[in-house]
């Protein structure tokens, strides 16, 4: 992996919290309380409706990082990575299921796949191309990077990359292990893009980090997608260097970042 | 024209199924017509009948580092990873263990373990002792069981987009390597039965209560299977098995649950396949349909493949040998059409007789010997992702 690594271009970019909206707000640092819940501004009204907080927020980060690179919501090809993915609705079939003792219903069933977000946003944007939905634990911003990297090199197209994580489930996962929602996506595209480039990137790699995340709480930094919005975060504020995206707590896959 | 993109050497590839544990034992099967379905196990505790493809063979026992790691699919993939023999270690010395990727897919990850874990916990209060969500339940732990019993190091990922999950590897494994990024991967897919699952496809209306018969004008739905199935590809091999020729990939843009009524995405799919090796559709000798035996899904494939193949390619589904494996699907459907490259036959589509009168591809009911030179296999999945994977004989 760390032979002549592939140079990508850093196009646009999103964020989602509770309390933060986009990525001007969070490299603002200013916490808006009225924001708890994500929009779904990716997605067509009717799937909106029938998508989990975790789907919604992934379309959002998407939504503003395409918006931010210009790309085209019916052509661009589209990296979701989530460690749990729809959790919420497993728990919530599982619920109906053994504790209720009734039939799940059919759609939290459809929408408990993996890839419910990878289909609702190429509904909402009419779009017939590449999409896919992968895990890694921490590793899987690293890994969707790595997806992205292959995808841009054959279709020399924009990528977008949007990474999301619910907060843990409690019935589940362990209390010291427990984490908040995060929510980040980029744009990758080729290095020679005519784009605006904010940043960009080699790798992943398997190299020494020379530059730190981001300051959030522990609940949030626990998240196994905090790599991407470190890397957003780097972005933003001109931290350039080797980055490691998995908070010490996957394989230690780390991104060089330079200047666009 | 020829194809810009190099077709990919296959090295190995295992597989365990309803049909069984071995690749000797699952071409046996499809060889002789022989369906590896059966009535499910009470113990799933379901309110309906339906048949399922239950795996009933041996895995392998975690011990050690490994051990805190041990559930069903994880022990089965670790058969897997074993069956794959010394091609693992070859590969492994030639490239460097960080140059080799483990690329997979599953659709339930450890859903199986964590669904007891949770009737447990509803009906305890507490979940049983020895449940451990991040070694048991997440993508991740697959993937580390993976890693770890083949010795690689290089990027690691589980493609999850239900019944496309292990096809997807494949193209992303052509892709890293065409890219420079890695010179092999071990790709493939595992999935398990549980009791979510079978419940889940039975509240759409999708599942069928007797054996499944895709493309039969009585067929009633699906039946669920589970199991897996692992390829090795590399950059360049002196002796390969087969070739990863070219990978299609589309979505359909239309609904989250039901296939596009045209067929359009999976015949796009199809068409990128066909583009990405630089072949023609009469290159193309057999098709393995996604055919999950639906009423919608096997008109909708039928008329796609008619459009761009015509009515002389001999398509078969293989959900009636083994079920609809989700997550495995497109792994082990790959590992068949290698079977029908390596041992000259086209197995028969079980139970499509009486076809229904829709159904306008070439449908075989009985085997088909002979030479094969191309297979395509198709898989199509919620949120419309479709693939399609052409491998090609030696």
């Amino acid at each position: 992996m760390n032979q002549q690594p592939y140079e990508t271009a850093v196009t646009g970019v999103g964020v989602w919290l509770v309390g933060v909206p986009d990525a001007a707000a969070w490299a603002s640092g200013v916490v808006d309380d009225a924001v708890i819940k994500p929009v779904g501004n990716g997605l067509d009204k009717r799937n909106r409706r029938r998508a989990s907080q975790h789907a919604r927020a992934l379309s959002d980060v998407y939504a503003e990082a395409l918006a931010q690179a210009g790309a085209d919501a019916e052509t661009v090809a589209t990296v979701f990575g989530s460690s749990l993915g729809e959790a919420g609705t497993m728990i919530k079939l599982l619920d109906q299921i053994h504790r209720e003792k009734a039939s799940p219903s059919p759609m939290a069933f459809a929408m408990s796949v993996h890839n419910a977000a990878s289909g609702l946003v190429s509904i909402g944007g009419g779009n017939r191309g590449f999409t896919t939905s992968i895990a890694a634990d921490y590793d899987t911003p690293a890994m969707a990077i790595a997806e992205a990297v292959g995808v841009t090199h054959r279709f020399r197209t924009p990528v977008v990359v949007a990474c999301s994580d619910e907060a843990a489930p409690p019935d589940l996962v362990p209390e010291v292990e427990r984490f908040d929602a995060v929510a980040a996506a980029l744009v990758i595209e080729p290095a020679d893009t005519q784009n605006k480039v904010l940043a960009r990137l080699r790798g992943p790699l398997f190299v020494e980090p020379t530059i730190g995340g981001a300051e959030a709480s522990p609940e949030v930094s626990l998240n196994p997608q905090m790599g991407l919005l470190d890397l957003v975060d780097a972005i933003q504020r001109g931290k350039r260097g080797m980055l490691r995206l998995d908070r010490g707590r996957g394989r230690g896959w780390c991104v060089a970042v330079s200047d666009g | 024209m020829p194809s810009a993109h190099p077709r990919l050497p296959i090295t190995a590839f295992s597989i365990a199924n309803a049909l069984g544990s071995n690749a000797a034992d699952v071409a046996d099967a499809l060889r002789a017509g022989r369906s590896g379905l059966t009535p499910v196990d009470p113990v799933f505790g379901l309110s309906f009948s339906t048949y399922v493809g239950a795996y009933t063979g041996p895995r392998v026992d975690l011990d050690g580092e490994l051990a805190r790691w041990s559930t069903p699919i994880a022990r089965l993939v670790a058969k897997l990873v074993d069956d794959l023999g010394p091609a693992v270690e070859r590969a492994r010395q030639r490239w460097g263990a960080d140059r080799v990727g483990v690329l997979m897919g599953t659709s339930t990850a450890g859903a199986t373990t964590t669904e007891l874990a949770y009737k447990a916990f509803i009906e305890t209060g507490r979940l049983p002792f020895e449940y451990d969500y991040s070694r048991q339940h997440t993508f991740g732990a697959v993937l580390h069981v993976v890693s770890t019993r083949a010795g690689v190091s290089g990027p690691a990922w589980m493609v999850s987009t239900a019944c496309t999950s292990s096809s997807k590897p494949l193209a992303s494994a052509k892709r890293l390597i065409e890219a420079g990024v890695i010179d092999a991967a071990i790709v493939g897919g595992c999935d398990t039965l549980c009791n979510m699952t079978l419940s889940g496809f039975n509240c759409l209306g999708a599942l069928s209560h007797e054996r499944c018969i895709p493309f039969s004008a009585n067929r009633a739905g699906i039946n669920i299977g589970e199991g897996g199935a692992l390829i090795l590809v590399e950059r360049d091999a002196d002796e390969p098995l087969a070739f990863l020729e070219g990978v299609g990939e589309s979505s359909d843009a239309y609904h989250v649950s039901a296939p596009h009524p045209e067929g359009l995405g999976a015949k796009l799919a199809m068409q990128r396949a066909l583009d990405e090796a630089g072949c023609q559709p009469q290159d193309v000798h057999h098709i393995n349909a996604h055919g999950t035996g639906t009423k919608a899904n096997d008109v909708v494939e039928s008329k796609a493949i008619v459009e761009l193949f015509g009515t002389q390619v001999p398509v078969i589904s293989a959900k009636g040998y083994c079920g609809h494996t989700l997550g495995a699907a497109g792994a082990c459907e790959a590992v068949f059409g290698l079977l029908t490259l390596q041992h000259g036959f086209v197995p028969p589509s079980i139970g499509a007789d009486p076809l229904d009168e829709r159904v306008e591809a070439l449908v075989p009911t009985e085997r088909i010997d002979g030479s094969f030179r191309r297979v395509l296999s198709n898989s199509f999945a919620f949120g419309g992702n479709n693939i399609a994977v052409l491998l090609g004989a030696p």
